[in-house]
């Protein structure tokens, strides 16, 4: 039997990142907000702290922090000719579940998306041609622009304490910054992690080589920091245990470090935990949403209604929320129709491997998740692509997150995969090599994207979301064009051999690159190519927003939470200064 | 009573110690495996490294080298501040410095029982401070960094098991005052300052009473 629970002002579904922002804004301005979050409470203390926490095989290997599979799969194909399985083991991304979300278990990489990046398809058209790229690839503009986001992404950077040097402040030059950023209103709250070895090694050689590099913005403190919503975080320590793992040390900004106390302790929120959302409930004219329905822990089916309800989950469950609740046409990618599902893009990894002799130690373990040092001179359109045959390209950085004792030992190409062999090759080099992450864009292509599955379902009887991607060849020229750039740069450093590996396909779902999902609800100014108009309302629903990466049109060179960060406030302005006081469309259709 | 042996301490120290060093590390290295202490450390610091707990002075004996050594610096460059132990630490150069550090290290001692051992509801909280920690005062378990059972990690975090009590809270109260401050990025700082008085007592009086089985 459903029961009926009594109507509240805003449901908020998935209490990570965004529903913590939101929900806090939402309570604070007067409404009574519900969080409903599938997984369990948890909080820096006692949750996660050490030793417990460090523990590899649990949460690196086995990956203790993500969404249940065996109850809540997702199955993947290549190609849409092919049959989808279920991702038994999370391998290639690795959405989280709890209170605090994917962001609990994130590496504090936060980065804004440049001015170009928010016009991709009227940039590209306008510098380099109509028929640059092929019919296939289905890129777009945001409907939002970067002037538009700076104030929110500034905001979130000051939620987060983000310590990093500012490259360029209201038009100005600043030296030590990324001079390629958009202008920023103002330096980052907090000064910029201290330089690993490795970091000052690439830093000289991509200098020597005419780039321009500079500290990575990091959300691991570099000292202590209380926040506008007055909450206090602590410095880093270098653990070495950012990304899979959550922080023992309330210095990595998540949640629970920055906006929880203050969002628990308003009488306006309830937080309920173990709660699986089923789907959104519309009324008979499916223009209007009535609620929610939703099974608890124990397995009782509730109703909750509500006014306004946001759907703020890692951006796959947002695809599958809407598809299950039957809001937005599905895309279908034979005829190029429908939104939902359409435009899953995700980033296109590759590595450079530089080693060295016995004297030059890099110390792979004293790391944080973000503390390395980077160049944009390939990333996003900052390089002439006339005459390259692609679009895009990713940052370059000597980023050493961990030196984790399962997980990392970099080896040479022709090293045993097992055995004597390797086990001395792996002593020889792991306090010897620097690697450089080389973090690619990712093009929308017609026949990438997220549907219903046909066949399994997930332990409340639903079907799951079903995943249809490969790498764009497009994406595959721009990682062969930036790898050669970077193997330059390891030969710069002095490296005694300089291993490239540009990503290849096909895409592989069974080995690790990133959690950096986008797309499928994708924002735009026309509800024939996007889900939620600018402000993040659905086209068809208006009291649904939809918040999540899920929004990205296509992904762009950086890592997405910043952007993600400024969305969730520009959606919140939105709602604040407009939604509430007239609910109903923001953009006509 | 602390109050009274401070300043004959102080005065020792400053008379006739700083000598005593010099003639006793003389301009070579002293032998790191030496089992007695440097006579002018002993005299407060105890023949076998194991501090006087009645005038706050830590024990040192199987502490980190790294630790010791940087504390020694520190006091050197001013930044833990404690007029005893700068004088000393100016006098010795870098290498003595490192010398003695790397004797201390390799020392060990008996543990010594705290005169009054501490009641069973503080050491209940003072093992869940140094466990789990608190999340209402949003402090984290000292053991994070501090190692399992507070023994020590040996190039980052100093032991705290079999420390003294008295020690502790005084090193703690030094933190939260501002008058010791070389922790990089106020890590120690930012995490004591959330401790009240009676919860600095439970969790020095908990890491004093732990020594038994650490040392």
């Amino acid at each position: 039997m459903v029961q009926r629970l009594k109507e509240v002002d805003v449901v908020v579904i998935g209490v990570g990142m965004v529903g913590s922002i939101v929900a806090k804004e939402l309570a604070a301005a007067g409404y009574k907000v519900v969080g409903l979050e599938r997984g369990e409470p948890r909080f820096t203390v006692p949750e996660f702290q050490s030793p417990a926490i460090h523990d590899e095989l649990r949460f690196d290997v086995r990956k203790a922090l993500m969404q249940d599979n065996t109850r809540e799969p997702v199955t993947f194909r290549n190609q849409g000719s092919q049959l989808a399985l279920p991702v038994r083991r999370w391998e290639s991304f690795l959405p989280g579940t709890g209170l605090g979300g994917s962001m609990v278990h994130w590496n504090g990489q936060t980065y804004r998306f440049q001015a170009t990046d928010f016009q991709l398809a009227t940039r590209t058209r306008e510098r380099y041609g109509k028929t640059f790229l092929g019919p296939d690839v289905t890129i777009q503009d945001w409907g939002v622009t970067y002037d538009d986001l700076e104030p929110h992404y500034d905001r979130f950077e000051y939620l987060l304490g983000t310590s990093g040097k500012a490259g360029n402040i209201k038009g100005k030059i600043q030296p030590g910054g990324d001079p390629h950023e958009s202008p920023r209103s103002r330096e980052y709250p907090t000064p910029p992690m201290k330089e690993h070895f490795s970091g000052a090694m690439f830093r000289k050689a991509a200098s020597s080589l005419g780039y321009h590099p500079f500290p990575q913005p990091s959300s691991n403190l570099s000292q202590p920091y209380t926040n506008p919503e007055g909450v206090k975080l602590n410095a880093c320590v270098f653990c070495g245990f950012c990304e899979r793992y959550a922080c023992e040390h309330y210095a990595k900004s998540v949640p629970q470090t920055v906006i929880l106390p203050v969002l628990l302790a308003n009488p306006n929120f309830e937080l309920r935990t173990g709660c699986q959302v089923q789907r959104i409930n519309l009324d008979s004219t499916k223009k209007q949403a009535t609620g929610v329905t939703y099974i608890d822990a124990v397995g009782r089916e509730f109703m909750q209604p509500a006014s306004l309800v946001i759907t703020s989950m890692f951006a796959i469950n947002n695809i599958r929320m809407l598809l299950l609740s039957g809001i937005g046409a599905p895309y279908d990618p034979a005829k190029g129709q429908g939104v939902v599902g359409r435009n899953y893009a995700y980033q296109t990894m590759s590595t450079v491997a530089s080693f060295f002799d016995e004297g030059i130690i890099v110390n792979p373990f004293m790391a944080s998740g973000a503390s390395g040092t980077l160049i944009n001179d390939f990333a996003g359109d900052n390089f002439d692509h006339s005459g390259l045959g692609f679009i895009g390209g990713a940052f370059i950085g000597a980023v050493n997150t961990n030196g984790r004792p399962i997980q990392y030992h970099p080896v040479p190409p022709g090293t045993p995969a097992w055995g004597k062999g390797w086990k001395q090759a792996v002593v020889k080099h792991y306090n010897h090599t620097v690697m450089f992450s080389l973090h690619g864009s990712s093009v929308a292509q017609r026949q990438n994207y997220c549907d219903l599955d046909p066949t399994y379902r997930d332990a409340w009887g639903q079907p799951v979301l079903r995943i249809t991607f490969d790498f764009p060849p497009n994406d595959l020229k721009m990682a062969a064009h930036v790898t050669a750039k970077a193997v330059d740069i390891g030969k710069a450093m002095g490296a005694k051999q300089v291993v490239g590996s540009p990503r290849t396909g096909p895409y592989t779902v069974t080995q690790y690159q990133t959690t950096h999902n986008t797309g499928g609800t994708v924002m735009g100014e026309n509800p024939k190519t996007s889900v939620v108009n600018r402000y993040l309302q659905s086209w068809d629903v208006p009291n649904v927003f939809v918040i999540g990466a899920s929004n990205y049109p296509q992904n762009a060179s950086w890592n997405p939470t910043g952007t993600l960060g400024a969305l969730t406030y520009w959606a919140i302005d939105a709602l604040k200064t407009k939604y509430l006081k007239h609910p109903g469309r923001l953009v006509s259709a | 009573m602390n109050a009274r042996i401070r300043p004959r301490l102080a005065f020792v120290a400053g008379c006739t110690l700083i000598a005593a060093v010099r003639a006793a590390l003389g301009s070579g290295a002293p032998a790191a495996n030496s089992d007695a202490a440097t006579p002018p450390c002993e005299a407060c610091h105890g023949a076998h490294g194991e501090g006087m707990a009645a005038a706050h002075v830590p024990r040192i004996a199987g502490q980190s080298a790294d630790y010791l050594k940087k504390q020694l610096d520190d006091y050197a460059q001013g930044s833990r501040d404690n007029p005893i132990m700068a004088n000393f630490a100016k006098a010795l150069t870098e290498p003595q410095r490192s010398a003695l550090a790397a004797r201390f290290a390799a020392m060990s001692a008996p543990f010594i029982a705290q005169s009054a051992p501490p009641g069973a509801a503080q050491l209940a909280r003072g093992h869940q401070l140094a466990f789990q920690g608190d999340e209402e005062e949003r402090v984290q378990a000292c053991n994070n960094c501090h190692g399992p059972d507070g023994v020590g990690l040996v190039h980052s975090a100093p032991y705290l098991a079999g420390q003294s009590a008295e020690y502790l809270a005084s090193a703690i109260k030094a933190f939260q005052q501002g008058t010791r401050k070389n922790d990089a990025g106020q890590l120690m700082r930012s995490v004591v300052e959330h401790l009240n008085e009676s919860d600095v007592e439970a969790v020095a009086g908990y890491y004093g009473n732990l020594g038994s089985a650490m040392h």
